[in-house]
């Protein structure tokens, strides 16, 4: 009889942990994931098909098999030898080249790896002082370098042309420009930290004085510039010191999600919420704390400590009525009239005043940020803040700036546009039409053949950064270099050299023209020394920028004050939508990479889709349900998207992602339908949110694939949190929580110890285990802000393929690692007010109340659940936990899982069979079946393949379906070739990097020869996650080694197993997340230990009222 | 009615017990022999387009193995040197042999020589050169003795069970690292359990029988 696991129905009283509303909502559907390892449909081939079908399928197999058996022997391969040995090349040892990833704002230092002359995977550079990890875009890189749908040719009006007639089209720009001093001649670029770029601007403009430069990013981050070079009088940027600081303030701003440099601020903000040991002295000051005032849910919000939802207007009232409170506590001397701008803003003044209180008792170590969408009043607001919290030159530095360009409206009228990079067709298309109506010759340099490319005269296809020469600054002014992995591909032109051929230089190459740019940054001529080692680290030492001082400017404060207005409060007619960068293809720069579209949204977990967030009171009060398709519409401008309900948004405001809703690509477009919706019609500009918006519903629905509830651990405590306070208290709080706590209820041995109904590889035959290596694991949960950097990582490091939507929704999903997203929240909080009253009345039946109408159909939870409104967040990294006795190894009839002598989990995927019994059997839920030849076949299906057997040609086809040619074999270059590609049949599994710890064992025996240091050293091995973490959140070592880190980590208080109380002993473990609320504050809600622990011990719960759970109920 | 099933029928059921043990061996041997490297790959000897002789090379000329395959300490993959590794002694030696033309042409147009694969272990085995030859296993264990062969010949089985019997016991195979590329070495009466089992101790050899070591 199919076993029903035990409900574990939620506390009365307490606080309650929820995957998602859904959830909550404790659907059918939802009851079913839970149930089974793989839903319905998962393991069955669902389409229809004809016998015929089946017989030609099966005619087709066999004489596969026939032309197989033909040859017993294995086929004749050749080894193809070079025919003059290159230099210090040896085939099967890879090569790190440093290099970086360009950003609008900076620069990501990278060290990449070049597998046998393909760069495979990209790691961050160790030499960089800002010792950051990396983001998801870096990591999803290497697959963008390999996009079969690059552009590939040079193409004059859509026609492919020869790169000569190409360069020769550049020339004669050059040379008619050069007569007329560049008149009609307009440049729109990205920005960009080049030093080597700003070096060719000015040469245009010094020989083109008449010409247009425009910086266009449609994700605009300027107004940070703006802001502090406002403040200070001088032309500056911000450089913000997170780990300096002891108390934050964010002001709508995701920097640890969506601003640019998220890598760096992640790292810096998580260095001061790591604890090392619970000092008691210093109470609440152990931690950072984090306030927000935000109207999206994002990752800042949910590492915050206190957060308030306000609409964005509204950010500007809150930062006002905060900075009066500073001034007035700060005891400052400048005043400042922010009474009209605060008027109207829906906040405790508790909040604004013990939110004050406790900045101003941090002066010195307190930073105030806002956020790049709001609007310049409540950027000098913060810095206004920071001026009187002592932050300048503490927790904020300032940093010379370049001077910032035309915009993209200075471009029309211009005879001759050139677009380097930008897709302004796609991202302002209005504007973009006013351009391309006046322009004669339109020359576009970009990846992809895109919407701006495709109507432009002249396309010119774009080296990737793996591919090209160049330099950058980070965030911290440091020059990085930019050096090529491999020959541009399509034979594609940097930026540089596209401005070197406008400047008259027919042999413009971008090696050159970097190395040109040089000496400028060493000062003196050009030294061979020095770029040798620029090019050997990636980074000039010591080209750090200076802190600029600049006296603070109230006067220029006041004036973009009284500036501004105070914008009346968003309704259910006049909503407010936000325009938000995308995780997954940023403003739509990715949408083409399939590991990003197939990346879990780190909020939503929405995949291959964006959505119209909405708040839970707002969708029930426009009377609409999760899906339900809603038309958008503002300054006559309407677009449509489906919705989606998140916990924590703002009322009336809706949060659109940009970069969907593409009409081109193999995977932007899946299927020839395009990913999610294209937000950008609706928006004015650049602007970060508009206001004044309505919606109204369609009538249609869309389906969203969310992978929160897949993978289900049955509501059990998997994490484990508590405040700073209670934390000193009880430092061990999180080995208590759960049954660990409550050993006397488990089954025991007859000498007393724990029963474990699975074997222990090692406790029997001691023998069979290493004496030279454990390997263990330590997350620790107060690093981890859930941006989801490690599954890129994990999916580049170890061949994890893609499975389209339409697989995903099937739970077969294959990333061997996945970030949960817990909220928690209070069922205490009275449901009130609002349509939680129209609901009940229309419930006791005063029918007739219009708020009420739409109400009828809508389930109970979205009408009345308000507690679920206001969430803490939790994100935990859930990855194959490797226990000692692992449950998984004792149900395999193959011996395919086993455990290793130095304390892995390891498949043998040669010897799997598919009985699926391990994942079956896994309490942890990380195993990942292989339901088809992803790799080999077309993710989807129900193309058509011309051939013989006329059968579609998708993943359910067998050796039927198969991948175009230049999709496999481009796409093949990403692999690592140090891992084997798992083909359909096979379990897999997070293997702990296995390649990489016998990789580093290997280079330990090489160098010990004859000798018995063989021990892999400290910090020789990192895995794939951990090296990508931005917030080092990872640690992984030999945990035999009591001086290691990860020994150390293991040694501490928070230290626990994930469902612990089974004894798998696991050799991933966690650190308990510790939260630092402010007691003062209105709506801390500090839970005690014991509350905490009520989420999560069974002893709490009442006894399941389901049929099928009684079986289960005595765990 | 005796007459529908004649006498010898009485035999039947031991003629198909006989019978079928006598085929289910001949099938089981056949597959056991058959079926694996030790018939399947043991003594194929293709024709490489060069007729190269490791006899003449490594044995008469006393050539050591990493002068050519100068990857195999530092790499996984034991290289098929380049053209040019050829050229550096017959742009001298035999430096118009006809026999030597397809080597001249790829040194001097980069053309690769397309040798022919002899010895492989399938995609999911991650066999390492760098880490046996590093520490005391000879070129010879695997590949035989090349040192006299004119034309390279598969000469062990190279299967799993070939793998493991090694790994399992590494005394009786491994030899001081200054011998491992002599590949006429012999050990010496009773090496394995004196001087081999030493080895094992002082280098701390622990060759690992587990999946992992190979397979990722």
């Amino acid at each position: 009889m199919k076993f029903i696991p035990p409900v574990c129905p939620e506390p009365e009283t307490g606080p309650q942990y929820f995957r998602s509303p859904e959830a909550m909502a404790n659907s059918a559907q939802l009851q079913e994931w839970a149930e089974r390892e793989f839903p319905a449909g998962a393991s069955e081939l669902t389409v229809a098909e004809s016998r015929r079908d089946f017989m030609k399928l099966m005619s087709a197999s066999f004489m596969l098999a026939g032309f197989g058996l033909t040859g017993c022997r294995r086929p004749t391969e050749h080894i193809y030898p070079f025919g003059k040995q290159p230099e210090g090349y040896i085939h099967g040892i890879a090569q790190h080249f440093a290099t970086a990833m360009p950003t609008r704002t900076g620069a990501i230092p990278l060290l990449a790896k070049s597998s046998d002359g393909r760069p495979t995977k990209v790691e961050p550079n160790p030499l960089h002082p800002d010792q950051a990890g990396t983001d998801q875009f870096a990591q999803a890189s290497v697959l963008g370098l390999y996009d079969p749908d690059r552009a590939q040719h040079f193409k004059k009006d859509g026609k492919i042309a020869k790169r000569v007639e190409a360069l020769d089209a550049l020339a004669l720009i050059s040379k008619s420009a050069a007569a007329n001093g560049g008149r009609g001649l307009a440049i729109i670029a990205e920005s960009n930290s080049s030093p080597t770029r700003a070096r060719l601007q000015a040469a245009i403009s010094a020989k083109f004085p008449n010409s247009v430069w425009a910086n266009y990013d449609a994700v605009d981050s300027t107004i940070h510039t703006q802001a502090a070079s406002l403040v200070s009088g001088k032309q500056v940027t911000h450089y913000f010191k997170f780990a300096a600081a002891k108390r934050i303030l964010s002001l709508d701003c995701d920097f640890l999600g969506s601003e640019d440099e998220m890598y760096r601020y992640t790292r810096d903000f998580a260095k001061g919420r790591k604890i090392s040991k619970p000092d008691s002295a210093q109470g609440f000051e152990l931690i950072s704390r984090l306030y927000t005032v935000e109207s999206l849910m994002t990752l800042t919000g949910f590492s915050a400590d206190h957060r308030v939802r306000v609409a964005p207007s509204q950010v500007a009232a809150v930062a006002a009525q905060l900075a009066a409170e500073v001034l007035k506590q700060g005891s400052s001397s400048a005043s400042l009239n922010t009474v009209a701008l605060a008027a109207g803003a829906k906040v405790d003044a508790k909040w604004i005043s013990e939110c004050a209180k406790d900045l101003v008792a941090h002066k010195g170590a307190a930073l105030v940020v806002a956020g790049r969408g709001q609007p310049l009043a409540v950027h000098v607001l913060a810095h206004a803040m920071n001026e009187v919290l002592g932050a300048f030159g503490k927790t904020i530095e300032l940093h010379d700036a370049p001077k910032s360009a035309a915009n993209l409206a200075a471009a029309v009228g211009a005879e001759t546009v050139v677009v380097l990079g930008a897709n302004p067709a796609y991202t302002a298309s209005e504007t973009w039409n006013q351009i391309a109506k006046t322009a004669k010759t339109v020359v576009h340099l970009g990846s992809h053949e895109d919407e701006t490319g495709k109507g432009a005269s002249w396309h010119l296809p774009a080296a990737h950064y793996l591919e090209s020469w160049g330099d950058a600054r980070t965030s911290d002014g440091t020059v990085v270099a930019i050096q090529p992995l491999i020959a541009p591909l399509f034979a594609g032109l940097t930026e540089s050299e596209v401005l070197g051929h406008l400047l008259g230089n027919p042999t413009a190459n971008s090696y050159a023209l970097t190395r040109e740019t040089f000496p400028s940054l060493t000062g003196g001529a050009l030294d061979e020394e020095k770029w040798k080692k620029f090019l050997h680290d990636g980074l000039l030492e010591g080209s750090k920028a200076n802190a600029v001082s600049g006296s603070f400017n109230w006067t220029a404060v006041s004036t973009a004050i009284s500036l501004a207005t105070a914008a009346p409060a968003p309704s259910k007619d006049k909503l407010e939508v936000v325009f938000h960068r995308d995780a997954s293809v940023d403003d739509g720069r990715y949408s083409n990479n399939g590991w990003l579209q197939e990346l879990p949204d780190p909020i939503t977990k929405l995949v291959w889709d964006n959505a119209v967030l909405i708040s839970r009171e707002t969708a029930t009060q426009l009377g609409l349900k999760n899906g339900d398709v809603i038309a958008i519409s503002a300054n006559g401008r309407t677009v449509e998207g489906g919705i989606w309900i998140q916990p924590g948004m703002a009322d009336f405001t809706l949060g659109l992602a940009l970069g969907y809703g593409r009409k081109w690509g193999r995977i932007a477009s899946f299927e020839d339908k395009s990913v999610g919706f294209n937000a950008y019609p609706l928006r004015t500009g650049t602007a970060g949110f508009i206001t004044g918006a309505s919606a109204k519903t369609t009538g249609r629905t869309h389906p969203f694939i969310c992978t929160q509830d897949h993978w289900t651990l049955h509501g059990r405590p998997v994490v484990r949190e508590a405040n700073v306070d209670q934390f000193l208290k009880q430092p061990d709080f999180a080995k208590h929580m759960d049954l660990d706590g409550h050993t006397e209820f488990l089954a025991k041995n007859p000498d007393g110890s724990i029963k474990n109904i699975y074997e222990h590889p090692y406790k029997a035959n001691p023998e069979l285990a290493s004496k030279s290596h454990q390997w263990g694991m330590v997350v620790d949960l107060n690093a981890c802000t859930g941006c989801s950097a490690c599954v890129i990582a994990c999916q580049s490091e170890n061949n994890i393929p893609i499975v389209g939507k339409d697989q995903v929704s099937k739970g077969r999903e294959m990333h061997w690692m996945r970030i949960d997203r817990y909220y928690a929240a209070d069922p205490k909080k009275k449901p009130q007010g609002g349509t939680v009253d129209a609901f009940l009345s229309n419930a006791t039946g005063s029918q007739g109340n219009p708020n009420t109408v739409n109400l009828v159909e809508r389930d109970e939870l979205q009408a009345t659940k308000k507690w679920i409104d206001d969430p803490q967040v939790v994100t935990q990294p859930m990855m194959c936990q490797h226990c000692e006795s692992a449950p998984c190894e004792s149900v395999c009839p193959v011996n395919a899982t086993a455990h290793d002598d130095e304390g892995l989990n390891v498949m043998a995927y040669n010897r799997c069979v598919g009985t699926r019994y391990c994942a079956n059997n896994c309490a942890w839920k990380v195993r990942r079946f292989n339901f088809f030849d992803f790799n080999k076949r077309p993710i989807g299906g129900g193309k058509m393949a011309d051939t013989f057997f006329k059968l579609d040609i998708g993943l359910y086809k067998g050796p039927a379906g198969v991948r175009p040619g230049d999709e496999v074999d481009i796409i093949s270059m990403a692999r690592n070739p140090d891992v084997t590609v798992r083909m359909r049949g096979v379990m897999e599994k997070c293997t702990f990097c296995q390649q990489r710890i016998e990789g580093a064992k290997i280079s330990q025996k090489v160098k010990a020869g004859a000798s018995n240091d063989v021990v892999v050293k400290e910090g020789a091995i990192q895995t794939a996650c951990q090296q990508a973490c931005p917030a080092g959140a990872i640690t992984f070592g030999n945990i035999l080694d009591p001086n290691s880190a990860v020994s150390k980590l293991k040694q501490q208080d928070r230290n626990y197993s994930v469902l612990g109380f089974l004894d798998n002993k696991p050799r991933t473990t966690y650190l308990a997340r510790i939260r630092n609320l402010n007691p003062l504050m209105p709506d801390a809600k500090i839970w005690t230990v014991e509350e905490y622990r009520s989420i999560s011990d069974p002893h709490f719960m009442a006894e399941p009222a389901a049929e099928g759970a009684k079986k289960g109920v005595k765990h | 009615m005796s007459d529908i099933f004649p006498k010898w029928t009485n035999k039947l059921p031991a003629m198909v017990i006989v019978g079928g043990m006598l085929v289910g061996g001949v099938v089981t041997a056949g597959v056991t022999y058959y079926l694996t490297p030790k018939y399947a790959r043991v003594g194929y000897t293709p024709v490489q387009p060069v007729a190269f002789s490791h006899a003449i090379h490594a044995d008469q000329l006393g050539l050591d193995c990493r002068y050519c395959h100068n990857g195999v300490e530092k790499s996984w993959y034991s290289n098929v040197p380049a053209a040019s590794t050829c050229m550096n002694c017959h742009n001298q030696v035999l430096k118009d042999d006809p026999k030597l033309a397809l080597v001249r042409e790829s040194a001097a147009t980069g053309k690769p020589i397309p040798w022919v694969q002899i010895h492989k272990t399938p995609d999911f085995v991650y066999f390492n050169h760098s880490v046996h030859v590093n520490r005391g296993v000879s070129c010879v264990h695997c590949h035989g003795p090349v040192n006299k062969m004119d034309e390279v010949r598969h000469s062990k089985s190279l299967g799993m069970s070939f793998c493991l019997e090694c790994h399992r016991d590494p005394a009786a195979k491994i030899r001081p690292n200054d011998q491992v590329f002599n590949l006429d070495w012999q050990a010496p009466e009773g090496f394995a359990k004196s001087g081999g089992a030493k080895l094992v101790k002082d280098w701390n050899v622990h060759p690992g029988e587990s999946c992992s070591v190979c397979h990722r």
